[in-house]
């Protein structure tokens, strides 16, 4: 007799394939684990449903510490080189696959938080409009700071992202890979927004330039992100090391230069020229920040730093990597702080007692969240006056 | 403060039209072309022998929060038909046995080619020079990683719903055991991300995804429908509806690079090779897994291919490519001769080898035997008569003291694998076009079963030294090798893997293995 399906049944529905498929199946399970990759050791109190889904996806041979497959590469590079190898970087792990991101998070509930944010951020728009909020901003920060200096912001974090690229690529575990790629996302989606609300600000403002040219033109020719410029330049080209880059960029540069630029100069002065547009969308890149925080430092302190064989020499690294990269931060905040004498003076906001303060405040946080977990010594007061000689 | 002119007139719009304004996301992409810069080190990390273009536009013209909406749009509708209806229906139970076995290969292998697609991506991501074309392969990173979690849900679901989790439950360890795994890596996993980053998007989109992702991720969905399975059907129509994206990024790849002179002399090459590669394992690999592990049949694999393989990819799709200089791959009438019998001997390989899955395989029941033979003519004089064979031996049974690989190496029917596909093949025993050709290089003896193969080896042997399961576990005894890859089920000594999926038969148990004294050698040796 001839088994062949006919055209649209279906073996759920169909009463005959139903009982052919019943028939076969046992009274009872075959076996009593039901938990997928129940021999994951779970970070918190039991296995999550973003270590089930995410944990050993990655197919390694046996010499990247912490996979469970065992075998070689089957293809490899022109020449020999293996798809995946402990070379790419300087740091040493018992187990790459230890990382996980504290916020738990795999695609589904990823995307459904930034959905939400997008359908946040269009009721937002429309509220703002409709209300008139634009004519508050004061005409300076909003054609100068906001278009030129806010614009060319967007440059540092395209460049950014696109350091996450060789990165996602080079890593070598499966929980970091869409850890990093998730990073990079939330960057580019920081350079979309901003544009974002260049191209708002054009539609409620006439003459208000949408165009990218002056901002690219100030970030590429400028005084005020010249600092700022090569070393995202070179976090995203120069840099071979996966970690060192995501060292660099979210472990240094980021939370210093980043935060100085988002949290202290345009969140915090906005307010004070009338402009309650950027915070909106400061607090989205802030939020992003957090998040990474908390992915990176998992991954640098919890996991490399803490590993059990090779933590002391990954802090020491780490150290290193520090040495290297402080610096060129320091002379991109330096020169960032040039833009102070764009604006109008506020006393107790933008003097520079105050602006000290501020950056006190985002240098404090480096020592105490990164800083001191890997034992750097850094001079606040020599940090916070090498930057203030670019105050104007 | 004096008010400037851009306000006043804000002021003055706003008195006559307080409509309320938003920015949609095609405002916001038409500017992405203009956010990169030049400057002195910049380059890629993954440098190719193509000139890809800086202004290759990219199709779906998505920004990242545009992305999420429509990604978690599809997500409510998938993970709300699983969590809700199909539970409340049973589904996950109520699919027939072959074929929820055949979904532990299916969904774990799947997940090995989305898994290594995001780092694929990435790399090129990194080569591209176009922020648009960049931007199309991160949304596709992203959609990898989708992807990678929806086949993993797939097996979350069944270990949770499914009459026999085993398999489904730890296959990302298991997997590795037996001899469909080095292959499926090939294709899936190193393919992907190992050479040239050009190559490796001919690879990876050109192929994999506008090729093989149509019977592996669609035509799979009328196979699950038709065995009982809805789960599969759910997730996978979902996932392939970013294929189509992933299909316009390697329409764009080939665009970014058709201005490049120099592009004609490798592409073509690249494509057939990228071609041969794939088909190689996929060609015999799906069509075993549909014919064999189902109870109720769609239509002959054969037809299956040559509808989306030969006509739909090597017509259509690399027609549309051919104003490029794009060409039908030279190995596409060898690929259709496979279609046809490589299927049917690798499940006689496969079969053999049952110890070594993370699966439960079956002979084909009588009226399946007729199916076969009505529908592949000769099929039982050749492959029928070995498996009435076996089964009268009691190959199913524990207690029979019998695998079909004893009766391999009985009638001295050796079985090599092919080194750059890494499947395994039999020449003396073979109807599919497998021939045997040895070389000898850097102190060891390589196998290959054809031409093409053979052509890729002898041009670049040392991206595919790589050792095979035989060489891997030469000497070593079958049970043991078994027991060290964690193929055991819960009570720690029966098999995940099974010579049949009769409600009543009795399963074997690493002790009715050890008994058989089964020692692993690489028939190489004896050349």
């Amino acid at each position: 007799m001839s088994i062949e399906v006919q055209q649209g049944k279906r073996g759920l529905t169909d009463p005959d394939m139903v009982r052919a498929i019943l028939a076969e199946i046992p009274d009872q399970p075959l076996d009593t684990q039901r938990k997928m990759n129940y021999f994951v050791k779970p970070r918190w109190r039991r296995l999550t449903e973003y270590e089930v889904l995410s944990c050993y996806a990655q197919p390694t041979p046996d010499w990247i510490p912490g996979g469970l497959d065992w075998g070689d590469w089957t293809q490899k590079f022109h020449g020999g080189r293996p798809s995946w190898g402990n070379e790419t970087t300087e740091l040493h792990a018992t187990d790459w696959h230890k990382h996980r991101d504290p916020a738990k998070r795999w695609h589904a509930p990823y995307v459904k938080d930034k959905a939400e944010e997008w359908r946040y951020t269009d009721r937002f728009l429309l509220a703002y409009s409709a209300e008139g909020q634009v004519r508050s901003i004061d005409p300076v920060w909003r054609d100068e700071v906001l278009n030129d200096y806010l614009g060319a912001y967007c440059f540092n974090e395209y460049g950014l992202f696109n350091a996450h690229s060789s990165a996602s690529r080079d890593c070598l575990g499966d929980t970091l890979r869409q850890s990093i790629a998730m990073i990079g996302f939330d960057k580019v989606d920081n350079a979309q927004m901003i544009q974002l609300e260049r191209t708002f600000l054009a539609k409620l403002v006439p003459g208000f330039p949408e165009s990218t040219d002056e901002p690219k033109r100030e970030w590429t020719e400028g005084a005020i992100y010249k600092g700022a410029r090569e070393t995202v330049q070179d976090i995203w080209q120069a840099t071979y090391d996966w970690n060192e880059i995501l060292w660099a960029c979210h472990m240094v540069y980021d939370p210093l230069f980043g935060q100085f630029v988002r949290r202290e100069f345009f969140q915090r002065l906005s307010s004070y020229y009338g402009d309650t547009l950027t915070p909106f969308f400061i607090n989205q890149m802030q939020l992003y920040f957090s998040q990474a925080k908390g992915i990176t430092g998992d991954m640098f302190f919890e996991c490399l730093g803490d590993d059990a064989e090779f933590g002391d020499y990954n802090r020491r690294m780490m150290r290193a990597w520090t040495d290297k990269w402080l610096p060129r931060t320091v002379q991109a905040l330096q020169d960032f702080m040039g833009i102070f004498a764009k604006i109008s003076k506020i006393a107790g906001v933008t003097d520079r007692a105050a602006v000290e303060a501020a950056l006190g405040r985002v240098v404090d946080d480096w020592l105490t969240d990164f800083a001191d977990r890997v034992s750097y010594k850094a001079d606040p007061d020599t940090l916070i006056a090498t930057v203030m000689k670019g105050y104007k | 403060m004096a008010i400037s002119a851009a306000t006043k007139a804000a002021t003055d719009a706003l008195a006559v039209n307080r409509a309320p304004t938003s920015v949609n996301a095609q405002e916001v992409h038409r500017w992405l072309q203009s956010f990169t810069w030049d400057f002195e080190k910049n380059r890629t990390k993954y440098p190719t022998k193509y000139k890809m273009a800086n202004q290759t536009k990219e199709q779906f013209k998505l920004i990242a929060k545009e992305y999420a909406r429509m990604e978690s749009v599809k997500d409510e509708r998938q993970f709300g038909s699983l969590q809700d209806v199909l539970t409340r229906l049973d589904a996950g139970n109520r699919v027939h046995p072959k074929w929820g076995e055949t979904m532990k290969v299916a969904s774990n292998f799947l997940e090995v080619g989305e898994y290594n697609a995001i780092a694929a991506t990435g790399m090129l991501w990194d080569s591209a020079t176009a922020p648009e074309q960049k931007n199309g392969y991160l949304a596709q990173v992203l959609d990898e990683i989708r992807h990678t979690h929806q086949c993993g849900y797939v097996n979350y679901y069944y270990s949770k719903h499914y009459h026999d989790p085993a398999g489904h439950n730890d296959a990302r360890r298991t997997r590795t055991i037996g001899p469909l795994w080095k292959g499926m890596k090939r294709v899936f996993s190193d393919g992907f991300i190992s050479g040239d980053a050009v190559e490796c998007s001919i690879n990876l989109q050109l192929v994999g995804e506008a090729c093989f992702t149509n019977p592996l991720i669609v035509a799979i969905t009328e196979w699950a429908a038709a065995n009982g399975d809805e789960i599969t059907p759910t997730v996978f129509l979902s996932i392939e509806t970013d294929e189509l994206r992933h299909m316009a990024n390697g329409y764009q790849t080939v665009v970014s690079i058709a201005n490049d002179e120099a592009a004609s002399k490798y592409l073509n090459t690249d494509l057939n090779n990228a071609f041969w590669t794939q088909q190689k394992y996929f060609t015999p690999v799906l069509g075993m897994l549909f014919e064999y592990g189902s109870k109720f049949k769609v239509e002959p694999w054969v037809k299956t291919w040559n509808r989306w393989v030969y006509e739909d990819w090597g017509g259509i799709w690399i027609g549309r490519l051919g104003k490029y200089g794009v060409e039908s791959p030279r190995s596409l009438r060898d690929a259709k001769k496979d279609a046809y019998w490589a299927h049917h001997d690798l499940f006689l390989l496969a079969y053999a080898m049952w110890p070594t899955g993370f699966f439960r395989l079956s002979l084909p029941s009588r009226e399946e035997m007729d199916w076969f033979e009505e529908n592949y003519p000769g099929w039982y004089d050749h492959y029928g008569k070995i498996y009435d064979e076996w089964r009268a031996r009691g190959c199913e049974d524990p207690s029979s003291g019998f695998i079909p690989l004893m009766w391999f190496i009985e009638n001295n029917h050796p079985i090599y694998i092919d080194r750059v596909s890494q499947v395994p093949f039999c020449p003396s025993l073979c109807k599919g076009a497998s021939t045997l050709r040895v070389h000898e290089w850097n102190g060891k003896k390589h196998s290959f079963s054809d031409d093409w193969g053979e052509r890729m080896w002898l041009t670049e042997p040392e991206r595919y030294e790589c050792q095979n399961m035989f060489e891997q576990y030469a000497g070593r005894e079958l049970s043991e090798v078994i027991a060290e890859l964690h193929g055991v089920r819960s009570d720690g000594k029966t098999l995940i893997a099974q010579p049949h999926t009769n409600k009543n038969g009795k399963l074997w148990s690493l002790d009715d293995l050890k008994k058989l004294n089964c020692v692993f050698k690489d028939p190489l040796q004896d050349l």
